[in-house]
């Protein structure tokens, strides 16, 4: 893969804080078949920046996230935090890496624990992972941290007692308090309301500035995403089939897999759509049909290729590798010329517009 | 206790307006299936209103009993549901959407209590308009998944774990139609068809579909019984987006051609401008805005609406600042006096807690249906200043 000539559109942001090289996951599935759930990824993480993983239920985003938070064992791969490869082989060194990486999960209704309050939910992390705090002058710090205030209010409450969103800044408290360098962020707004969504995106984007976080931040909203973070990675079948700057690829998307991601999205500005007019939209490419390598054996050719209105017999046969399209973009696609005739062949400048 | 107060309101006598609303059904179909998808918004908008009401909710309250006092779930709200017509009801949770349309079709239970209003229904298959508030329990029972049907939001707890497709079909076919066994299994076949399910999955379980395949069947059970209303709770919020768009696109080709009524419950209004005929947004238990999408899109009257217009963030155009609503609903045990949403509103001035939040025309509107709950602020009032959102800034304290 021509990855490693690649600048991420996040670098600029800080110092390299995580790099996953060639992460790949297999998972086994009855009578000898095997799940092939992340193939070959790779992507850096920057102190201070978002890179956003964008992809359907099953392409294997959360899997990448599990992953990079020690919850999977690798099939191959490498991922190293602050230059130094990854090596857990003990409880110790788990505890260490979760200190520096910590999970935020989608679903606040079931990732806290119903019989315990939030000062218990936070106090335990604290105790774990900063041995020498005064534990409730830190939980009382998490607690504005994450605006949940006054503290003393909301302290002694039980999850039952909270909103979906309160019990979500419980959830970015709990990562907090081990004092991460790394948050992996698994869908953490998509449970909630939508009015409540930006408030929470905003504070996450504020924790990243304050605490120099850097943030995996996996969704299938890629409109979110291009608010919210510095890269995409656009993620199908377990590969990415598409990277670069979140304006560009939102704005001009190059693979027929992100096109379609793109036309999916609600857009109230398209008022008469074809989802009025009762006929289906002319997406740029089929809606129906499951990413391929769900049926166990590894599928030919390019994995998007039976949803594909570009699929040739070279799709069917080879898997494309991610072809640069500028310094910092790329598209794994053997038809970009005809997918994305505008992006031009490779020879785009990379347009700095993706200041947020 | 619900039926009582219920019973006082009067039963519309509109049998005139059984004929002429076949008609408008007639018509909207047939135009409906003729014009193309740029056409179709002037279509709905234009055949909403003048269409009869299936359904006729009226002055409808609903609280839930608590020991700490009622909760106003739902206070007071008049809403129209015409033939053939999307109505999407927008609002955050806890807004009392869902509250309003179970306890309209009389499926809440206690604590919860219908304290007032009345809700009409006028079928094709009614001989006469009847308040489902106060039928008597076989008639509702005729009333139930015959008349109105409901797919409800999470299908994965929808659905019997226990029955494969096949058998959850079939269970409703033989509740609510008399069907000879074989044309109720022929029918459960072709529902699939509609749904655009292969037959094949007859007998899988829930476990073994996707979420959208799951969801796909709680519609086809929807559709069973040929209903005139779905009420759909937030069928496609479990779902990712392209799951999504191809599941409200099914919907709306099946209300094309099966002609039924749909009251479409989300909190994201992003999708209801493009789904939904009209819109009515709900907060704190009160409408504050009603209007055809289009209205809503262009001119939103109420700061509430806006708030939630810009929450979402846009793929297409230009970046813009986004502001979200900061703060929560206000506690319904104990509302404010006046406007509910005066603690989150942008504009906020002193005569709004004197506000009696009912929905008035908006002045500057060509839609003379255009209502808004809000007597002061004008659709083209520049947004208030709020910080905008990912700019790093600090956004306002949690309103607690």
């Amino acid at each position: 893969m021509s990855e490693q000539t690649l600048t991420s559109a996040a670098a600029a942001r800080g110092p390299l804080a995580m790099e996953a090289i060639s992460l790949s996951k297999d998972f086994r599935i009855g009578r000898g078949h095997t799940l092939h759930a992340v193939r070959d990824v790779s992507f850096n993480l920057y102190r201070g920046a978002v890179v956003a993983l964008v992809g359907e239920s099953g392409s294997g985003k959360s899997t990448a996230a599990r992953l990079l938070a020690g919850q999977e064992r690798l099939t191959s791969g490498t991922i190293r935090l602050d230059g130094k490869q990854v090596q857990v082989s003990s409880r110790r060194d788990f505890r260490q890496y979760k200190s520096e990486v910590q999970l935020v999960f989608q679903d606040p209704f079931s990732s806290l624990n119903p019989i315990h309050t939030v000062r218990y939910h936070l106090e335990r992390p604290v105790k774990l992972h900063q041995r020498s705090a005064n534990v409730s002058q830190e939980v009382a710090g998490l607690m504005e941290q994450v605006r949940l205030t006054p503290a003393k209010h909301f302290l002694t409450k039980y999850p039952h007692e909270l909103s979906g969103g309160q019990r979500q800044r419980v959830s970015f408290a709990r990562a907090l308090a081990a004092r991460p360098s790394v948050l992996l962020a698994d869908e953490p707004v998509s449970m909630l309301d939508v009015s409540i969504r930006l408030e929470m995106l905003s504070l996450l984007d504020d924790l990243r500035q304050r605490f120099r976080l850097a943030m995996l931040y996996i969704t299938h909203d890629i409109a979110s995403a291009r608010y919210f973070a510095d890269e995409i990675l656009v993620m199908y079948a377990g590969e990415i089939v598409e990277r670069g700057p979140a304006e560009e690829v939102t704005q001009l998307p190059a693979h027929p897999y992100t096109q379609l991601l793109v036309a999916s999205a609600p857009d109230p500005d398209n008022l008469g759509s074809a989802l009025r007019g009762g006929s289906r939209r002319q997406a740029p490419a089929t809606a129906s049909g499951r990413p391929q390598n769900l049926d166990g054996a590894a599928t030919q050719g390019c994995p998007f290729h039976p949803r594909c209105p570009f699929a040739d017999d070279q799709c069917r046969q080879e898997d494309p590798a991610l072809t640069q399209i500028s310094d910092t973009r790329g598209a794994a696609c053997w038809h970009l010329d005809v997918a994305a005739p505008e992006l031009g062949s490779g020879s785009r400048g990379g347009g700095d517009t993706t200041t947020r | 206790m619900s039926a009582d107060s219920a019973a006082s309101s009067a039963v519309d006598p509109a049998v005139s307006r059984a004929d002429g609303r076949a008609m408008d059904r007639a018509t909207h179909r047939a135009t409906g299936a003729a014009v193309g998808p740029a056409a179709g918004s002037s279509l709905a908008g234009a055949a909403a209103p003048s269409s009869g009401p299936v359904l006729d909710i009226r002055d409808l309250s609903v609280v839930y009993r608590t020991p700490a006092g009622d909760v106003r779930a739902v206070d007071h709200v008049n809403l129209v549901l015409g033939a053939g017509e999307v109505v999407g009801l927008a609002g955050e949770s806890g807004s009392g959407k869902s509250t309003l349309a179970y306890g309209a079709c009389r499926l809440l239970r206690a604590p919860a209590l219908v304290t007032n209003g009345s809700v009409i229904y006028r079928g094709r298959r009614v001989s006469r308009p009847a308040d489902i508030l106060t039928m008597r329990p076989e008639e509702l029972r005729r009333l139930r998944w015959r008349e109105i049907a409901i797919v409800f939001q999470s299908a994965m707890n929808a659905l019997n774990p226990v029955l494969n497709v096949r058998d959850q079909l079939l269970d409703v076919i033989h509740a609510h139609l008399r069907m000879p066994r074989d044309e109720a299994h022929s029918r459960a076949a072709s529902l699939l068809d509609l749904v655009g399910i292969p037959r094949s999955r007859l007998r899988s379980y829930p476990h073994e579909l996707s979420g959208g395949m799951r969801q796909r069947v709680m519609i086809a059970m929807a559709l069973a019984t040929d209903p005139e209303i779905i009420i759909m709770d937030e069928p496609t919020t479990a779902l990712d987006v392209v799951v999504q768009r191809d599941i409200l696109a099914q919907i709306v080709e099946l209300k094309e051609s099966l002609g039924f009524s749909i009251l479409f419950i989300t909190h994201d209004l992003s999708l209801l401008l493009e789904l939904a005929d009209r819109i009515a947004v709900m907060y704190a238990g009160q409408f504050v805005e009603i209007a055809t999408s289009d209205e809503i899109h262009r001119e939103a009257a109420h700061p509430y609406t806006k708030g939630l217009l810009n929450s979402f963030p846009s793929l297409r155009g230009p970046r813009r600042d986004l502001a979200g609503i900061p703060g929560s609903p206000p506690d319904l045990r104990n509302p404010p006096p006046g406007c509910p949403f005066v603690p989150r509103c942008g504009y906020a001035r002193p005569d709004c807690r004197d506000v009696d939040m009912q929905l008035l025309p908006v002045a500057t509107s060509r839609d003379p249906d255009h209502v808004t709950a809000c007597p002061f602020v004008l659709p083209d009032t520049p947004a208030p200043p709020v910080p905008p959102v990912a700019s790093g800034s600090t956004t306002g304290e949690l309103g607690t």
